[in-house]
């Protein structure tokens, strides 16, 4: 055994090696991204791990490998669940023969701006175990113990963590000696199995989908991985509690000491599943207790099941949550107050409300901070020219619809761009537009989307579109690495990142291929020459698709490559702003007499130049 | 016994890495930590917050309002986010620099006075620990690093050196960049003597 500093995502991977996982697929996604990230950079022979085209093909080929036999192991935000979901669904229908198991991320408090979708509701859909740890050493049990019960159920298994379990960290201390991952591979041909030939095959799976849930639920009881702590006294207080709120109760119950509460009078279970419902130890809990507090973070998935539970029991005590104007919030992740509104609204301890709040107008004073891309970063370039080329056409900025996408890429809706209108999902961008054009505007339609987005799910949007001929631009940003979850590889990067014997993908050789006419490459260093063609293409018809293709300028950086350099002459520079209104730049700031420039974080691109009118900021290229 | 310590910054200004520092000698000393670092989208210049909780084991990682022990700011307008989370009769410590957006910049926003950030401050009734930017030293011509000033000034002025050892954390950020251990003692050394104002 040692001890090492784990986040969750950390102690999932972990745990998946202890399980003895070979297989490995994800898409990048926050808060999700750590669990793969930390396997890739571990040498693990006899395994197999990859960053996949999207969650769909990495569920599938997952899905795949167990039914190889294998251990298999699939990561992915919230929003690539959904991606993947209409495989899912298929093959929990199958089940599985070793061991698949789907680690989700959950974004309580939409830290990385998406959606706070609670994914507990795709588990009720499909019949399928999830398991909720609540901490980060929770993690590292429960995922050895999702491989363990995926094989013995043979079914599908999902853990779910939320970003403050998946990027929180503490010292963990974990077994060392991992049991080797290679087993014999079986092939196994059984129709009624692996197909859904015909009426009768899919009801019979559909009803082993459902006895493999009633399984899981005997197999987790037997476990014993439920903690039912039933007071001394019956007919007081029952607390049912799942997920990240579950790790708040101890602290709680110190924090209500001083009003009164004793822990040891009031009875507990902490489940570590919301599916399969915990009927048992809940039915007894309504034979002891009088009330229930229901908690967990998001939908009140759980708090229903009490409802029904109880329902059938006869139990008619007050079931305390976020239905029937109860306490709790359905948006937001919790920390202790929450736990603390929960016991306050229970037992009735009059906790002032100013225990809750601290001085929040404070911060009302604070400066808004919106996030821009980095310094040098291409995309950059690509929206001042698209900018330039809407106002060269005498256009007004709130003429031309500019369809946004997923990634770095989306930072062209912040100052000083304001480009981009929409955020969806990914892909989206290129079938939104076309929406726009059908709508009927009359001005130019634009979508605009990054590599790794396009490679994800933007292609099947641009096939549509050149079937349909619909007029639109689409600019893919080509920056060559999955950026914004922290540069990840995808099929476009450069073949020195790829996995030995692995293939780049071009795209500039891909688009063509499709039979298009309007192909176009650009250099979004290069203001002039982008903004030119960028304008060139609004006025022609049809599908017309520009490639901006310039490195992202951290991994540049970092390869120790420069755009070029850049002279700042102050006594020439009047002090206009136009860089810094125009790009925005991190590297640039207004000094007393003049711009300057942070040379740490200036890598040369010279966007800063081409808006200079004196010439004060002037790039040399490199030589 | 616990010790919540709630950080608020600006994407490079080193702030994480305090906190991991901190974390490291808590770790050492075989006290129960949780660190939830969250930083934005942005690689450089958003808003960057980390929450640390010692002596607590298995506990969630995130503080309540009124919780923190010590608030650690090292940014003038992003202390204003920490203001809430301060424990009445806990410690604040601002080190007041001034890191402007762009808008303000150019003159299209505002940025709060240092007076009305005191204030604030003050008014959450957490012990105020001011420590100009200005004092920052230099070593041998160049500034030393601002985030290893500022955690030896967390020791110097707060209860976090009732918490953990100086002496002990000046060896952890030592054992961290080695090639750097003498600059970086100096930082700390001059964080550790340096008397905030209130």
């Amino acid at each position: 055994m040692q001890i090492k500093v784990l986040s969750g995502n950390e102690a999932l991977a972990y745990g998946a090696l202890q399980a003895g996982v070979k297989v490995v697929t994800g898409y990048p996604g926050t808060p999700s991204t750590g669990a793969l990230t930390s396997l890739l950079a571990m040498d693990l022979p006899g395994r197999y791990v990859e960053w996949s085209v999207n969650e769909k093909v990495a569920f599938e080929i997952a899905a795949g490998a167990a039914w190889a036999g294998q251990r298999a192991l699939c990561t992915m935000k919230m929003s690539g669940l959904n991606v993947a979901y209409d495989s899912l669904i298929s093959i929990a229908y199958s089940g599985c023969n070793g061991a698949l198991v789907i680690y989700v991320a959950d974004d309580p408090g939409a830290s990385a701006g998406m959606a706070e979708q609670d994914t507990r509701g795709f588990a009720l859909m499909s019949d399928l175990p999830m398991l909720e740890p609540s901490s980060v050493g929770d993690t590292y049990r429960l995922t050895q113990v999702a491989f363990e019960l995926s094989e013995r159920v043979k079914t599908p298994v999902f853990i779910r963590l939320v970003t403050s379990i998946a990027n929180a960290k503490i010292a963990l201390e974990i077994n060392d000696s991992l049991p080797p991952a290679e087993r014999t591979p079986i092939l196994e041909r059984n129709i009624a199995k692996y197909t859904k030939a015909g009426a009768a095959i899919c009801i019979t799976q559909h009803q082993d989908v459902i006895a493999r849930l009633e399984k899981a639920s005997e197999v987790i009881h037997e476990m014993g991985l439920n903690a039912l702590q039933l007071a001394e006294k019956p007919g007081g207080l029952g607390i049912v509690a799942v997920g990240a709120a579950a790790a708040y109760l101890e602290e709680a119950f110190d924090l209500v000491v001083e009003y009164g509460v004793d822990k040891t009078e009031v009875s507990v279970l902490r489940t570590v599943t919301t599916t399969p419902f915990p009927t048992a130890d809940v039915q007894k809990l309504f034979a002891h207790c009088n009330f229930i507090l229901a908690l967990e973070e998001l939908e009140p998935y759980l708090e229903r099941g009490l409802h029904i539970e109880a329902h059938r029991a006869g139990f008619t005590g007050r079931i305390i949550g976020k239905l029937d104007d109860g306490p709790l919030s359905r948006v937001e992740d919790y920390d202790v107050d929450h736990v603390l509104q929960g016991l306050n609204t229970a037992l009735g301890l009059g906790i002032p409300t100013d225990h809750f709040e601290g001085n929040r107008a404070a911060e009302t004073l604070a400066s808004r901070r919106p996030i821009t891309v980095c310094a040098g970063c291409p995309h950059r370039g690509t929206y001042m020219a698209i900018n330039q080329a809407i106002r060269n056409l005498n256009l007004g900025k709130d003429e031309v619809m500019v369809t946004g996408d997923i990634g770095c890429t989306i930072l062209g809706m912040n100052p000083p761009f304001n480009t981009v209108w929409t955020e969806v999902s990914m892909g989206a961008s290129v079938s939104l537009a076309q929406g726009y054009v059908h709508g009927g505007v009359r001005t130019p339609v634009i979508a605009t989307i990054g590599d790794s987005t396009f490679f994800h799910a933007g292609i099947p949007g641009l096939l549509n579109a050149i079937q349909h001929q619909t007029p639109l631009t689409l600019v893919i940003m080509d920056n060559g690495w999955t950026s914004m979850t922290g540069m990840q590889v995808n099929p476009g990067t450069d073949k020195t990142f790829q996995r030995p014997g692995g293939h780049r993908i071009d795209l500039a050789q891909v688009i063509p291929g499709l039979g298009i006419d309007q192909f176009f490459v650009i250099d979004p260093y290069d203001l002039k020459g982008a903004t030119s063609v960028i304008e060139g293409c609004l006025t022609l018809p049809g599908v017309k698709v520009v490639l901006s293709r310039r490195e992202c300028a951290i991994q540049a950086t970092r390869q120790g490559k420069r755009a070029g350099n850049l002279r700042l002459t102050p006594e020439k520079c009047v002090l206009c702003k136009q860089c810094v209104t125009a790009t925005g730049c991190p590297a640039l700031s207004i000094e007393a007499e003049s711009i300057a420039i942070d040379p740490t974080l200036c890598n040369g691109c010279g966007l800063c130049a081409a808006v200079c009118p004196t010439g004060a900021l002037e790039k040399e290229d490199e030589t | 016994m616990s010790y919540d310590i709630y950080l608020v910054g600006v994407g490079g200004q080193g702030i994480l890495t305090l906190a991991e520092l901190i974390m490291r000698a808590a770790v050492h000393n075989g006290h129960p930590v949780s660190f939830f670092p969250t930083k934005g989208m942005a690689q450089r210049g958003g808003f960057v917050k980390a929450e640390l909780r010692l002596g607590r084991a298995g506990a969630g990682p995130h503080i309540r309002e009124n919780g923190a022990h010590l608030v650690l700011a090292m940014e003038r307008s992003e202390a204003l986010k920490g203001v809430r989370y301060a424990r009445p009769e806990g410690d604040f410590l601002l080190y007041g620099h001034v890191w402007e957006p762009t808008a303000v910049m150019l003159g299209e926003a505002d940025y709060p006075s240092l007076e009305s950030v005191l204030e604030a401050i003050r008014g959450s009734n957490a012990r105020l620990v001011y420590l100009d930017p200005k004092e920052l030293p230099e070593i041998d011509g160049t500034y030393v690093a601002a985030n290893v000033f500022v955690l030896g000034a967390a020791f110097g002025n707060t209860r976090l050196g009732e918490v953990l050892s100086a002496h002990e954390m000046m060896e952890v950020v030592q054992a961290r960049w080695p090639h750097r251990a003498k600059h970086n003692a100096a930082a700390f050394d001059a964080g550790l003597r340096i008397r905030g104002t209130s």
